[in-house]
């Protein structure tokens, strides 16, 4: 079996079941390309290989003997590295936790392992899921593989640079501020921010306790629904986790969109944050082809981004400062700069702000539910650019506000993003779908049209 | 935001050591949390409630 590195995460454990492809296989395949490749790509933080094929040959043994865990028995997996995997560090990518291992897995990778997923490591982030690309830290910055010299976005910079090389075919991301899919946009992938609450965050290293999200980032959108409906569902001991039943998430993948009512929020990048005009574009090309596929398209209002980011940031940066303040009071050096920067924001923020923000948070939530009233699923913009160069600090800082993926954070509802098309310089484009709480059905039976008119799922960076 | 407003607050959050070994860090943060409240709308109905809510015996 050739390319076994872009075996999408569904065909590998078809494989698998049908005693066609080994685990063994897989996993060396896998180890082997992470071996040639993350020298340049830095997606790792570390690779544990040997654990990775004990786990492989278990499940081959059981493969062979018709004992399957689940639907990705026998499928390797990446994990950020804010995401406890039991007998590792969770280093947050950062000196301040280099040592901290972890004692059990988080219910992420507990669950992901029931399903029968291989672990093979602990990806690259940004400094505790904020800080952005940084050279100052115990570890490099991961890579874009669509051009090296490019930022995969973060702050699941690892999970989004790996999954689009083929290094391996899904992976965990958090999402407080779009970290899961910025990168998702910046490599060309699907990432998924699931409904707030959907998936559980205990043994997740906490950025912003009523903003953060765990969730899946896989090459397709039918790997990501598969991914999703392996790490959802209630857990008691999560004080944010929601008590909705867990749906099947593929169900309504190729039913098609006609009659499907999408609301476009237009003034997200053009009027609240013009976008680049590739990105314009782009999202325009998308809208059309969901018209043509039957969808009624329409534009929808919503608060400024503006607003939102605002939102989000008071709320965000005031939480996280109450994890890291004691930290950052005693051992201010042992951050990088960039994190130290953005986590001491929040010591400068009253009581009053947060609270102005928690009101208005309520309202805006209200506004967007009374949008999808209206509209099945919402379009917009994920980013406004093509990913930056990384060793480009003014790039960085002026690109990485520009973006529509925070209201969303804000609001909790599900969103999505993935590849819109390719700029003239090879670099992926981004469009964002979001729906109703708990209806990621809906959100994926969208995002598969898109793909399936685009062919999203075949376009793998060139220089792998 | 001042320099000696910023002095005072970084010292009240216990940010000395920060301010000490790395003040143009601690100006830069200030900065970014200077302004940012006033791009929200203050609701105007007084019993605008925060999100989330306090949901007794939902949870844990």
């Amino acid at each position: 079996m050739s390319d076994l590195h872009w075996m999408t995460v569904g065909a590998a454990a078809r494989a698998i079941a049908a005693k066609e492809l080994s685990p063994v296989d897989l996993t060396k395949a896998l180890l082997d390309r992470i071996e040639q490749l993350d020298p340049k790509l830095n997606a790792f933080i570390r690779v544990d290989g040997e654990a990775a094929m004990a786990a492989a040959l278990a499940a081959e043994t059981e493969a062979q003997s018709g004992r399957l865990r689940g639907p990705l028995h026998g499928v390797p997996v990446g994990i950020k590295d804010i995401i406890d995997v039991a007998g590792l560090p969770t280093t947050c990518h950062s000196k301040v936790r280099q040592d901290n291992m972890a004692t059990a897995d988080a219910v992420c990778v507990e669950k992901l392992r029931g399903a029968g997923a291989i672990v093979l490591g602990k990806l690259s982030t940004h400094e505790f899921a904020i800080g952005g690309p940084s050279f100052d830290l115990p570890w490099p910055p991961a890579r874009n593989p669509w051009n090296t010299d490019h930022h995969p976005g973060g702050s699941s910079s690892g999970s989004g640079s790996g999954v689009a090389a083929g290094l391996f075919p899904m992976a965990l991301g958090t999402d407080t501020g779009g970290s899961v899919r910025n990168p998702a946009s910046c490599c060309g992938i699907v990432g998924l921010k699931p409904t707030y609450g959907l998936v559980s965050r205990r043994g997740v290293f906490p950025l912003s306790f009523t903003l953060d999200h765990v969730g899946p980032m896989t090459r397709t959108v039918a790997d990501n629904a598969l991914m999703l409906e392996a790490i959802a569902g209630h857990d008691p001991r999560d004080p944010g986790s929601a008590a909705a039943a867990q749906g099947h998430y593929g169900q309504a993948l190729d039913r098609g969109i006609r009659g499907l009512r999408v609301g476009f929020v237009r003034h997200f990048h053009e009027i609240d944050t013009p976008a680049d005009p590739e990105v314009t574009a782009a999202l325009e090309h998308v809208a059309r082809s969901l018209q043509v596929e039957g969808a009624e398209v329409r534009t929808i209002t919503l608060p400024t981004l503006g607003e939102f980011g605002a939102v989000n940031r008071v709320i965000l940066q005031s939480e996280a400062w109450s994890i890291h303040g004691p930290w950052l009071s005693e051992r201010p050096g042992d951050y990088g700069k960039l994190g130290r920067q953005r986590l001491m924001a929040g010591a400068f923020m009253s009581a009053g702000d947060y609270m102005l923000a928690s009101r208005r948070r309520l309202q805006m939530i209200a506004e967007v539910e009374a949008a999808l009233r209206e509209v099945d699923v919402l379009l917009c913009a994920s980013s406004m650019d093509p990913a930056c160069r990384i060793e480009d600090p003014a790039e960085v800082e002026r690109t990485y506000p520009r973006q529509a993926r925070t209201p969303f954070n804000v609001t909790g509802h599900p969103a999505l993003a993935m590849m819109a098309g390719l700029s003239v310089g090879g670099l992926p484009l981004s469009v964002q779908f979001v729906g109703r709480y708990f209806d990621e059905a809906t959100v994926f039976q969208v995002a598969r049209a898109w793909e399936r008119v685009a062919g999203t799922d075949k376009k793998h960076p060139p220089i792998i | 935001m001042d320099k000696n407003t910023i002095e005072v607050l970084a010292h009240r959050a216990g940010l000395a050591k920060a301010l000490a070994e790395f003040p143009d860090d601690v100006a830069i943060s200030a900065r970014q949390a200077a302004d940012v409240a006033q791009k929200i709308k203050r609701p105007a109905d007084p019993a605008a409630e925060p999100w989330p809510p306090m949901k007794a015996g939902t949870t844990l």
